[in-house]
């Protein structure tokens, strides 16, 4: 008899975390609610700083799934609290007794029709960040939206950093993100000028920097430090974008062919559903809370539900997997500390020694 | 330009607008320039629209223009406010309109203040009493005039004499909607359709079957900045705005421009004048402007209204060009003859606008 | 805190629009005022928040307060909610307080704005009189304007207004016992004091600027150095 360990989303954390629990020797229940496994990493085209393969990243994470029970298009439909373990029904009438959960839903990106001044929906060279990469990934012929463009413009934090959009805080990975797409637009269209309008750029992790220096001596991207306040649509279709020079202290206005919102990360509108079912306690922004921001970033307020990923705020793939496999540790302290007297594989190895 | 996309967020702007039993307060600006437009407004809610709007001698401006023209303290502006709610309390009415957009802007304000500080309400409770010896009580509903008439602009419709179509060619009229800046940048939650994509005029031209421009510099301020106008030597400013908006508006011929603030049509009217006058350059069709009107004037025609009841008249730039694209019938001979057909001369021509 | 700063957050526009700025630049790219003049709100509110008492009073003293046109159009977009334009108004409210308007050019037009603004309210209730809105010192109202003026009365009555008359209507005469109570609420909020304090300065200026009052009030009405356009 094994322990049961729920995982609620199949995007890298919970790839990653399944597939390290299942290596222990535990019975790993994996759900995800749409009908394929990688989360967003499945929609993306090459990560930043280095250009590696989405895909072959993803590949990477599905290789070690074996013996993993994986639900594709399936949600939670109920979660009752037992002594020491979550009786959850799924959406496929499945029961599951989980000694522990790890809530791994990750995030959903900020809607940037909600940004009303930047015209995403109503002008008809706006597109996201999201769009971009399913762009590069399509093909040249894919999205309408993308005709040619001479003249290209990234508008950092859309979505993020803005009060008026009910989201203060910065989503981490857009500013890397948006500095890669400039240089891939670039590869794209060699003749094309880049702007990337920006409050603050953001490029803290190991070889961002670099990725900046290259955007600027191999691209030349030209970087404005200005958040752009508004965008209008001309009569020939092209954007007229306001911004300010903040260095210079001078406003400007840049007509462009394609403007590129950089959409925030939100919470997951369904893993709030779920955190609801449980009652899990969330920060003020929806992200859910973790019970130590040091030493306890993987666990929740509650007994036996753990969390890992973009579900408790903006991170990076590799802070996202490092968190994954942090999870797994704390998940088998736990569940040894529980259940002193299940046999999973560990404790197998263990005896016979 | 996706259409869906504007809808979507249209719908997310909706306001509470109340039915009947209205209190009017008047527009500075409105009554010195456009008088026959408030006349109208008040024709078409009593009138066409059936409704009980109440106007009192007594009340005054809310002292908004000296307000943005920081020559009247916050508190002075806000006992005058008060003192016109205490005549809305007085005459037993809680639905207040006001026909001015810089005083919608000013109310709002106002009255997210004293939310946010009681203590400046009591503040102003108390210099009411004392100077005045009147109560008041916050209005539980308080819109601006183009509010009522968005809110029954189907109704207008059904009764139109006159769409907003050239009646020569089929083809809807091109209208440039310019909606003044105090309506909802401060609180786009309190203007129909928000702040970016304003629906109160939109609406009205959609329902009396005209056609919007949007063009880049829709959202830009006309330009009036108060002490920017009334200074002589600061009017490089208010002309200097209104015309970047004709530039950029230029290039999709707008038949007509449809606004919903008092100063917006003063400026947009009299500066294509100046332009005209001092560089040769107009921008309606064959020497002529592109009409300015309010939002009452463009009901008051599609109702049947004479034009010159109306007030066109006192425009600079001649409505003769949008009248005859209605198909609207006028006496040239009537233009500028007084009360019974009093004689009072006319205007001296432009040397270059029509 | 600076003494000044202290006065500034005294203003209720200040409390309302100085929420801890970013220097993001979103202001200053929409603000119509800053195509035109030399003029950049976002480096207004950064001084404000420095509290730096210096700067302030520089501020205090400036033309850069003036260039405003008070649209609010800064306030829409802000992503710390912040509203220049209300803090540009609690700056020109303390300027005119402590005497400082008057030492730019631009500042000193509160002499004429103050005088015409506040004698239209308290001699007809409206901020804008028809009967002085002259043709003469206002060109660009027009030819229109100018017929209408040599037949104001008449074209009211064409145009179903009430000029000066008795009861509800447009540009109607407001009762004196209204006009009373407008004046009652100068006195009690301030707004008589700030007419003699406005006036006071100004004849101040006048003085050494060895001007007569009514030469004060026409320079300053038309003065415009062009060193205040964004070239």
């Amino acid at each position: 008899m094994k322990n049961n360990i729920l995982i609620i989303g199949g995007g890298p954390a919970g790839l990653e975390a399944a597939s390290g629990l299942q290596r222990l020797g535990y019975n790993v229940i994996l759900i995800e609610r749409s009908s394929m496994l990688g989360g967003h990493l499945a929609s993306w085209d090459r990560l930043f700083p280095d250009g590696v393969s989405a895909r072959g990243t993803l590949k990477g994470l599905l290789a070690q799934m074996d013996g993993v029970k994986c639900f594709t298009d399936t949600e939670v439909r109920s979660i009752n609290r037992l002594e020491k373990s979550y009786n959850v029904i799924l959406s496929n009438g499945i029961t599951v007794l989980a000694d522990a959960v790890l809530v791994a839903s990750g995030f959903d990106l900020f809607k940037a029709e909600k940004k009303e001044e930047y015209g995403y929906g109503i002008y008809d060279h706006v597109v996201t960040n999201a769009d971009l990469e399913a762009w590069f990934n399509a093909g040249p012929d894919s999205d309408t939206r993308i005709d040619k463009p001479k003249r290209i413009g990234f508008v950092h934090c859309v979505g993020s950093r803005d009060e008026k959009s009910g989201c203060r805080s910065c989503s981490k990975v857009c500013c890397a993100t948006a500095v890669k797409q400039a240089c891939e637009m670039k590869q794209a269209f060699p003749d094309a000028q880049v702007y990337c309008f920006y409050m603050d750029l953001r490029m803290f992790g190991r070889h961002y920097e670099d990725l900046y220096l290259s955007a600027q001596k191999d691209y030349s991207v030209r970087f404005i430090r200005g958040r752009v306040a508004e965008v209008s649509e001309n009569v020939d279709g092209s954007l007229l974008v306001k911004a300010e020079d903040t260095v210079a202290g001078k406003p400007l206005k840049v007509t462009l062919d394609l403007l590129v919102l950089m959409a925030g990360m939100r919470p997951s509108a369904a893993g709030k559903r779920v955190g609801k079912l449980l009652e899990m306690p969330m920060e003020e922004d929806g992200f859910f809370a973790v019970r130590d921001g040091i030493l306890a970033g993987q666990r929740s307020g509650l007994p036996g539900v753990f969390l890992a990923g973009a579900a408790t705020g903006p991170k990076t793939l590799p802070e996202t997997v490092a968190e994954a496999r942090a999870a797994v540790v704390e998940i088998d302290r736990y569940l040894s500390d529980i259940f002193p007297n299940v046999k999973n594989y560990k404790t197998l190895v263990r005896e016979r020694w | 330009m996706i259409y869906e996309g504007k809808q979507k967020i249209w719908s997310d702007y909706q306001k509470d607008i109340p039915d009947d039993h209205y209190f009017y307060v008047r527009s500075c600006i409105r009554q010195s320039f456009f008088p026959a437009s408030e006349a109208a407004f008040l024709k078409i809610t009593r009138q066409e629209l059936g409704k009980d709007i109440f106007e009192t001698e007594h009340h005054t401006t809310c002292g908004g223009i000296a307000y943005h023209s920081d020559t009247i303290p916050q508190e002075t502006a806000m006992t005058i406010i008060a003192r016109q709610f205490a005549l809305m309390a007085k005459y037993g009415y809680e639905n207040y309109v006001c026909s001015c957009i810089t005083s919608f802007g000013l109310y709002c304000e106002t009255m997210e203040t004293w939310r946010e500080f009681p203590e400046l309400e009591a503040k102003v409770r108390e210099n009411l009493w004392k100077t005045c010896k009147l109560e008041f009580a916050k209005p539980k509903v308080l819109v601006h005039a183009s509010d009522l008439i968005y809110k029954y602009r189907n109704l207008i419709a059904a009764q139109a004499k006159h769409k907003l179509v050239n009646v020569h060619t089929g083809r809807p009229l091109r209208a440039v909607e310019h909606i003044g800046c105090h309506y909802s940048k401060m609180f786009p939650s309190k203007g129909v359709g928000g702040a970016e994509y304003p629906y109160v005029l939109v609406g009205m031209i959609e329902a009396w079957g005209g056609e919007i421009i949007d063009y880049p510099e829709r959202r830009h301020c006309c330009g009036f900045g108060f002490r920017q106008y009334l200074v002589k030597g600061n009017r490089g400013y208010s002309l200097s705005n209104t015309h970047k908006k004709f530039e950029s508006m230029e290039p999709y011929q707008p038949d007509l421009i449809i606004t919903n603030c008092p100063g917006c049509p003063y400026f947009l009217d009299r500066w294509q004048y100046v332009i005209a006058e001092s560089t040769g350059k107009t921008y309606g069709e064959n020497g002529h402007g592109i009409p300015v009107l309010t939002y009452e004037e463009v009901a008051g025609l599609v109702l049947g209204y004479d034009p010159w009841d109306l007030g066109l008249q006192t425009h600079q730039v001649g409505p003769e060009p949008l009248l005859d694209k209605m198909g609207i019938e006028y006496d040239p001979a009537r233009k500028f003859l007084g009360k019974d057909g009093k004689d009072i001369g006319r205007p001296e021509s432009c040397m270059y606008l029509k | 805190m600076g003494r000044l700063y202290d006065l500034l957050m005294k203003d209720y526009r200040l409390k309302e629009g100085l929420n801890a700025c970013i220097n993001c630049g979103t202001c200053t790219a929409i603000c119509p005022a800053a195509e035109f003049y030399r003029y950049d709100p976002r480096k207004i509110v950064d001084i404000v928040q420095s509290k730096d008492e210096e700067e302030i009073e520089k501020l205090l003293k400036s033309e850069t307060i003036w260039y405003c046109g008070e649209c609010m159009s800064c306030v829409t977009r802000c992503p710390r909610k912040n509203a220049p334009g209300l803090i540009v108004m609690a700056l020109r409210n303390l300027s005119i307080e402590l005497g400082y308007f008057v030492e730019s050019e631009k500042g000193r037009q509160q002499c004429i704005l103050t005088k015409d603004l506040c004698a239209n309210i308290l001699d007809y209730g409206y901020c804008v009189y028809p009967r002085r809105f002259d043709y003469a010192g206002h060109p660009e109202a027009g030819r229109v304007w100018e017929w209408e003026e040599k037949h104001l009365d008449d074209v009211f009555e064409r145009l179903g207004g009430n000029l000066d008359g008795g009861g509800p209507g447009a540009m109607r005469r407001i009762p004196q016992e209204d006009l009373d109570e407008l004046k009652r609420i100068f006195d009690e909020t301030g707004a008589t004091e700030r007419m003699e304090k406005v006036r006071a300065a100004g004849l101040r200026k006048a003085a050494e600027m060895g001007l007569t009052e009514e030469e004060f009030m026409q320079k300053i009405y038309t003065d415009s150095d062009p060193k205040h356009l964004n070239r």
